[in-house]
């Protein structure tokens, strides 16, 4: 068999489809990390006194934190004074439409492959599918499409910095509240350095008319990209918030340390979709994205629900675990990921369920495929506290290996301080059989069209969860990543 | 042979001093419980406890009193104990390097079940030991660890090829802390079978390392952590596979009542080279109070992709359902309880083959539940 899969495993080492640098005009804030630093920024952002004060109490706290060093991954040390820790696209100065977004931006769009009504969307194409897209170009957001139409049904939808100065109250209330500050080092890092994101708010009783869609995409060369994201639903709402990721070639490593807030309050349900491809590094592992990621959602609420789904397919190494604070009483959580790693990516991905209200649920259906030289691991805790009663828990994981030169873990915790909580735990580790494989040839497909196949029959669950055109995006994105791993 | 050995073992009380005990801020020791170790050492000396235990079979018995050989309550038999020295890089087993004791089985020897006892009376003590077991050695023990203080035990198995090993532990100390670093190398189509019993009074930590170095290899570890009052027990086991066509399990069963805490963490490694390997892991925990705690981690790690490795782990109390039914049939609800209990446990400790041992081990267990519910 190991013959059968090398044979399952060669081919195509084909270059990295979004790897192009465009060349926009930018302002840099100046090299290194300083208190200096983060009052540049807070200055650029024009942001109020309590921001700033905010922004360097985060750094200071910051300064006395050490890297974690507890995931399964192998960090390089990152040199903070050696990058950017801005860049503005020099444009111009405020953006009616989209037709005034510089040309050389719109370009990239169209090679970051956005989803076909997206393009339409920017493109300005009548009777289009409606989806509002925040588009942050490195670190400031260019472009919000359908302000208005959302602005009718009382939809807030802000680049964060816009927010901080029209919506103060709001953001300042919320900023933190689910990630603190002192939670982990990259979050510190962030809470000091953001230099934008974005700020959604879904107000009682609201249906978000059109999916919010945002694409974060790291440009310029040695610059981090902090973004920052808070969404609010109120009472009763629903948003469903798509976020999309690509990255240029670099040689050099590049940070990205984002923070993702979520609130749900009574009745309000926010599905967060993210398709991750950040550039993962050549063959050799030269180059690619750091992408430390926390991600967290406070199920505040009665009968609110929060469900992430990912799929991560770049990076050079990630270092993420949306997770979900089940506060209020019937909450539930959902996390559906696919994590693909090829070459010598490495991911340290998976979610933690921190059960606190009674009825909770939540379920966890965790996907990892390695190829190449890579290693995947899978990191979750289940947490259900001593006051939540019939809390309700399935975790499944599975793994998928391609090649005998990769690694799939599996660390699952479980902390359970109330006898009336059910939970479960499943995980498999196998490979792609050589029957599936030899069924699948036999009907005409080529090898790697069949791997893509079984591939994507493996993650199946996880990317029906995705909206349509994140779907296709996705499954696309699953076939190219394993490009050259198998053949 | 008959042995006469006096207490020789001393650890040097200076190199201790610089030991330091692991903190729960190192993510392999978060669950553990060190300020228990910590207040055992404080444990007063106190006569008596010892041969307090039934003997099970009427094998070879060798007692340790505060980690030293004690020949008048020992029928060492045939067996040999030889002085070796003893070096580990444990954070816990460090403590108990030195100079200890090596058991030498010979090719396809056969040896009636070994009891061990270790008496403890207090403050505490440290012992290494070492199982040889040559080509095709087959081998029973029985350990039994009872008194209060903390006993630290560092024990090193080696398997030749074929060699059969069965290993029944039972942690029955009343008060203290027990732990135990066990490390094992097990050779071509050898069977290394461990089961804990964790019914005492003490706090533990059960600590493993077992490797499959031959083809074919099989390692068990598992067993049953029962914890009341404030107890917290733990067992944290890796079986690492090293070679091809290597099958581990682990089966653990952890039962918290009051405001205990129990906590099992079991690890499957499988190295790039050991291609169908089969591991499985099992850890289930039940929940009898609210006040309780379990925790659990499943760990796989795994670079080969030739291999079936699966894990399952559940938390909960016991099924309202079944105990519906039981009532329904006449059975009143605590022995109802007692019973669904006393099966739950059950399938830890039916995996010990020996009968007379399993029998004694339930008894234990049964005690244990006994009082708790």
């Amino acid at each position: 068999m190991a013959t059968k899969n090398a044979e399952a495993l060669a081919a195509a080492n084909k270059k990295y489809e979004w790897g192009f640098s465009s060349d926009i005009e930018q302002e840099f804030a100046p090299k290194g990390l300083s208190e200096d630093t983060v009052r540049f920024i807070s200055a650029k952002k024009n942001e109020p006194e309590w921001m700033l004060e905010w922004r360097l109490k985060a750094y200071r706290h910051w300064l006395t934190m050490t890297a974690p060093d507890w995931a399964k991954l192998d960090v390089p040390p990152i040199d903070y004074q050696d990058a950017y820790y801005y860049a503005e696209p020099k444009a111009k100065p405020k953006l009616g439409s989209l037709d005034e977004v510089d040309p050389e931006i719109l370009r990239v769009y169209e090679k970051l492959g956005i989803p076909i009504e997206e393009q339409k969307v920017l493109a300005g194409v009548e009777g289009s599918r409606r989806v509002a897209v925040d588009a942050v170009f490195d670190s400031v957001s260019v472009a919000t499409t359908f302000r208005a139409e959302l602005e009718a049904a009382g939809v807030i939808f802000r680049s964060i910095s816009e927010a901080i100065r029209e919506y103060p109250d709001m953001v300042r209330k919320w900023l933190g509240k689910v990630v603190p500050m002192h939670d982990n080092y990259f979050a510190a890092l962030n809470c000091a350095v953001f230099s934008d994101g974005t700020f959604v708010y879904i107000p009682e009783g609201v249906r978000c008319p059109m999916e919010l869609s945002t694409y974060f995409r790291i440009n310029a060369e040695n610059t981090g990209q902090f973004e920052r994201t808070l969404i609010v639903a109120d009472k009763g709402s629903y948003v469903s918030y798509l976020e999309g990721c690509t990255a240029p070639m670099r040689d050099e490593n590049q940070l990205h340390a984002a923070v993702v807030e979520l609130v749900a309050l009574d009745d309000a349900e926010i599905k967060y979709s993210t398709v991750q491809n950040w550039y993962p590094g050549d063959e050799n592992g030269k180059g690619g994205i750091y992408n430390f990621v926390t991600k967290r959602a406070l199920c505040q609420g009665k009968n609110s629900k929060v469900s992430w789904t990912q799929v991560e397919t770049g990076s050079a190494i990630t270092w993420k675990y949306p997770s979900c604070v089940l506060a209020g009483e019937n909450s539930v959580g959902e996390f559906y990921s696919v994590a693909v790693t090829n070459n010598r990516q490495q991911a340290d991905t998976g979610t933690k369920m921190i059960h606190l209200g009674k009825n909770s649920r939540s379920t966890i259906i965790s996907k990892g495929i390695s190829a190449g030289r890579s290693d995947n691991t899978y990191r979750g805790l289940v947490r259900v506290g001593p006051t939540a009663e019939n809390v309700r828990n399935f975790t499944q994981c599975d793994s998928l290996l391609l090649g005998d030169q990769c690694g799939a873990h599996t660390v699952p915790y479980i902390e359970v301080r109330n006898p009336s909580a059910q939970i479960e735990h499943e995980a498999t580790t196998s490979k792609i059989s050589e029957d599936q494989l030899f069924y699948a040839m036999q009907r005409g497909l080529d090898q790697e069209a069949a791997v893509a196949l079984i591939v994507n029959g493996f993650a199946k669950e996880v990317l029906q969860q995705l909206p349509m055109e994140f779907a296709v995006e996705a499954q696309k994105l699953l076939g190219i990543s394993l490009e050259g791993s198998v053949g | 042979m008959s042995l006469k050995l006096r207490a020789m073992r001393r650890w040097l009380p200076k190199r201790m001093d610089t030991l330091t005990l692991p903190s729960a801020r190192d993510e392999a020791w978060r669950w553990s419980d060190m300020a228990t170790l910590e207040a055992a050492r404080e444990i007063k000396r106190v006569a008596g406890h010892v041969g307090s235990t039934a003997r099970i079979g009427d094998g070879p018995r060798l007692v340790f009193i505060d980690g030293y050989y004690d020949p008048d309550f020992s029928e060492p038999g045939d067996l040999t104990l030889e002085r070796v020295e003893f070096t580990s890089t444990h954070p816990l087993g460090q403590f108990a390097a030195g100079q200890g004791y090596e058991l030498r089985f010979p090719p396809a020897s056969f040896t009636a079940p070994i009891e061990i006892e270790h008496v403890v009376v207090g403050e505490e003590s440290h012992l290494p030991l070492r199982f040889v077991l040559d080509d095709d050695a087959v081998v029973s023990v029985v350990e039994t660890y009872s008194g209060g203080g903390w006993s630290n035990r560092l024990s090193e198995f080696s398997l030749g090829k074929g060699a059969r090993l069965m290993r029944a532990v039972r942690l029955l100390q009343d008060e203290g802390f027990v732990s135990i670093r066990d490390e094992a190398s097990i050779g071509e189509a050898a069977s290394y079978v461990a089961t804990f019993l964790g019914a005492g009074g003490m706090g533990s930590r059960i600590d493993g390392f077992l490797r499959l170095d031959g083809v074919g290899a099989f390692a068990e570890m598992g067993g049953a952590l029962l914890t009341r009052g404030e107890q917290k027990q733990e067992a944290a086991v890796a079986v690492h596979h090293a070679a091809i066509e290597g099958t581990s399990r682990q089966v653990w069963r952890a039962v918290a009542a009051d405001a205990s805490t129990a906590s099992l963490a079991a690890r499957a490694e499988v190295a790039r080279h050991a291609q169908k390997t089969d591991g499985e892991q099992s850890l289930r925990g039940l929940l009898l109070k609210r006040t309780a705690t379990i925790n659990l981690k499943p760990e796989l790690e795994i670079f080969a992709d030739d291999v079936k490795c699966a894990h399952g782990a559940t938390v909960g109390e016991l099924d309202a359902k079944a105990l519906f039914y039981m009532q329904s049939r006449g059975i009143p609800e605590p022995q109802a309880k007692a019973l669904l209990t006393h099966a739950f446990v059950a399938d830890a400790l039916d995996r010990i083959g020996e009968e007379s041992v399993r029998d004694a081990f339930k008894a234990d267990a049964d005690a244990w539940l006994e009082a708790a519910l």
